[in-house]
């Protein structure tokens, strides 16, 4: 394969898993809680967006705002009424709690759309921009832009805006946040329902670009964790950084002689684990953030 | 002058105002006319899980009053701080602020009411800047538009300059000195009627406490902000403060004028080693 092939493809699949982890990285990375059930929330816009599709004719990137509005809601409501409850537990029952959550939701879409495999077909699916031999496709062009804005617009809200600033200081001590006035549990719950949201947005880009079925959450749910400490926690960038990482080992291990796909996932977790050793920070992380 | 156990007394807010005005201290501006108390706490006691802490504590802050708590390391001086501020639910008694029964309120709604703490050991959030910790101070917008609450940063900034030649860096990077200013400021850009300051001293150069202390002075001065000073130094508080209480395992054991408290053979030979 050409080399600018591999470039764009590289590009294009690892802000998509920039996508993926950018609100695990919010809600994990700054706030502290595990959300086990960050595939289920990606499954669910995928669905949001599918069903929108199919039923109103919107096109999956032009209803994302619509699917990151359902899912806010939906992760509103859970951190409120549930994660919220146990939220100076031990952390193994938020790990647990939302484990059970994402086997319910998931079986909830099960139930709804069963476990068929499911596409949308734009009409632009398949074209795109060639520069000579190096096919752009549209539809990850666009997703990979979707992917960008968004990071960059959860930095912008979290470091230049009252409530995203009250999100880091709240991340950062808990306490301290309630003494200047932080009501933290709708600082949790606006935390929760955002990183829902932006896992929403990621599952209706999936949507666009692959055939799906409800268990494909766990696979992105696993990458997700493993991108946010490979880019580092706490930082929005830092998602995007992982993702691109990621993206460049899955991207570039089936091209080496002799190894051949299978093996993609075994060394993007193996570069997990060496930036674990190297740089426990992560590549842009800021140890203070924890 | 000295009474033990001076919760028995304090039942009907009357506080004599000789009591203010007798003192000689160099915060001694004070002219407050006001009869009822700004905070009361009457017959508290809490602790954590089991283990009880504070025992029947009651005290009371008049308005414009720069009182303090001093008492030995673990007598109960945070934990106090942290129940009047609602980290802490109490196990008995009230707080009464503003004539407002406060006992059961959450932190984040005792800090609207303008009861402010600036806690032990600073507690800035590292991650940030000077200036977005001094807004996170006001996030309860207390001044009423962003516009008010640029002119309060402008003011602190003017009383404590050097946050304002490092307003864009970190706090974590910051000296000790630097931060407990810093967490000061955080607490006055919240508009306080009252100022709870736990351990302002605590692993500063005397140097830098006396700058602190003296920014306080001038604060209290021009505007009539009442403080509720804890210290383990006893000698620092009991130098600055109009009236002081002495906190002994989880009792309030002494009360009274902190001039007469500063000659008392018994705080001398217990806390001042004289």
């Amino acid at each position: 394969m050409a080399f600018g092939q591999i470039l764009v493809n590289w590009l294009l699949l690892g802000s998509l898993y920039g996508a993926v982890a950018l609100g695990v990285s919010l809600v994990w990375g700054i706030m502290n809680i595990v959300n086990l059930a960050h595939g289920a929330f990606v499954i669910l816009g995928a669905y949001a967006a599918f069903w929108m599709y199919t039923q109103l004719h919107i096109d999956p990137y032009i209803s994302i705002p619509l699917t990151m509005a359902f899912l806010f809601i939906i992760g509103w409501i859970v951190q409120y009424t549930l994660i919220n409850r146990v939220i100076r537990a031990p952390f193994l029952v938020t790990f647990l709690l939302t484990f059970g959550l994402d086997l319910l939701i998931i079986d909830l879409v099960q139930q709804i759309f069963t476990s068929d495999l499911r596409s949308v077909n734009t009409i632009y699916a398949g074209s795109g921009l060639d520069i000579g031999s190096t096919h752009i496709a549209f539809d990850r062009l666009i997703a990979a832009a979707i992917a960008i804005v968004l990071t960059a617009a959860l930095n912008y809200f979290l470091t230049h805006t009252r409530e995203g600033n009250a999100i880091l200081a709240t991340g950062m001590d808990r306490d301290a946040a309630r003494l200047m006035g932080i009501n933290i549990r709708n600082t949790y719950a606006l935390t929760f329902a955002i990183g829902a949201a932006l896992a929403g947005a990621a599952g209706a880009m999936l949507a666009e670009l692959y055939p799906f079925n409800p268990s494909n959450g766990d696979a992105f749910k696993l990458r997700a964790f493993a991108i946010v400490i490979l880019g580092g926690l706490g930082s929005p960038w830092g998602a995007l950084a992982g993702g691109l990482v990621f993206g460049l080992v899955e991207t570039v291990v089936p091209l080496i002689p002799g190894v051949g796909p299978g093996y993609d996932d075994a060394i993007a977790f193996a570069v997990l684990v060496a930036v674990l050793i190297f740089r426990p920070d992560g590549l842009l992380g800021k140890p203070f953030y924890r | 002058m000295l009474r033990r156990g001076e919760l028995n007394k304090t039942s009907g807010a009357r506080h004599k105002q000789s009591e203010l005005t007798g003192v000689k201290g160099p915060l001694d501006t004070s002219s407050s006319t006001q009869e009822k108390p700004l905070l009361e706490l009457h017959g508290l006691s809490t602790g954590y899980g089991e283990t009880q802490v504070l025992w029947d504590i009651s005290l009371h802050v008049m308005h414009g009053e720069v009182v303090a708590l001093v008492g030995a390391n673990g007598a109960g001086k945070s934990t106090l701080l942290n129940t009047i501020s609602g980290l802490l639910q109490s196990w008995e008694g009230t707080i009464v602020f503003a004539g407002r029964d406060i006992t059961r309120y959450r932190a984040e709604r005792i800090a609207k009411l303008g009861l402010v703490q600036v806690p032990q050991g600073r507690r800035l959030f590292g991650g940030l800047t000077i200036e977005e910790n001094l807004r996170l101070g006001a996030y309860t917008n207390r001044a009423g538009s962003a516009r008010a609450i640029a002119a309060d940063l402008e003011r602190v900034y003017m009383l404590l300059p050097k946050l304002c030649e490092r307003r864009k860096q970190l706090t974590h990077s910051l000296s000790g000195g630097e931060q407990q200013m810093c967490a000061i400021a955080r607490g006055l850009m919240a508009r306080p009627n009252l100022l709870l300051i736990d351990e302002l001293s605590l692993g500063l150069a005397p140097n830098i406490v006396d700058d602190l202390l003296t920014a306080i002075d001038n604060i209290h001065r021009q505007e009539k902000m009442s403080f509720l000073l804890v210290e383990q130094d006893v000698q620092i508080a009991l130098e600055r403060a109009h009236r002081a209480y002495v906190l002994e395992g989880g009792h309030i054991v002494l009360s009274g004028p902190a001039t007469d408290l500063l000659k008392s053979e018994k705080i001398r030979i217990a806390y001042l080693g004289a």
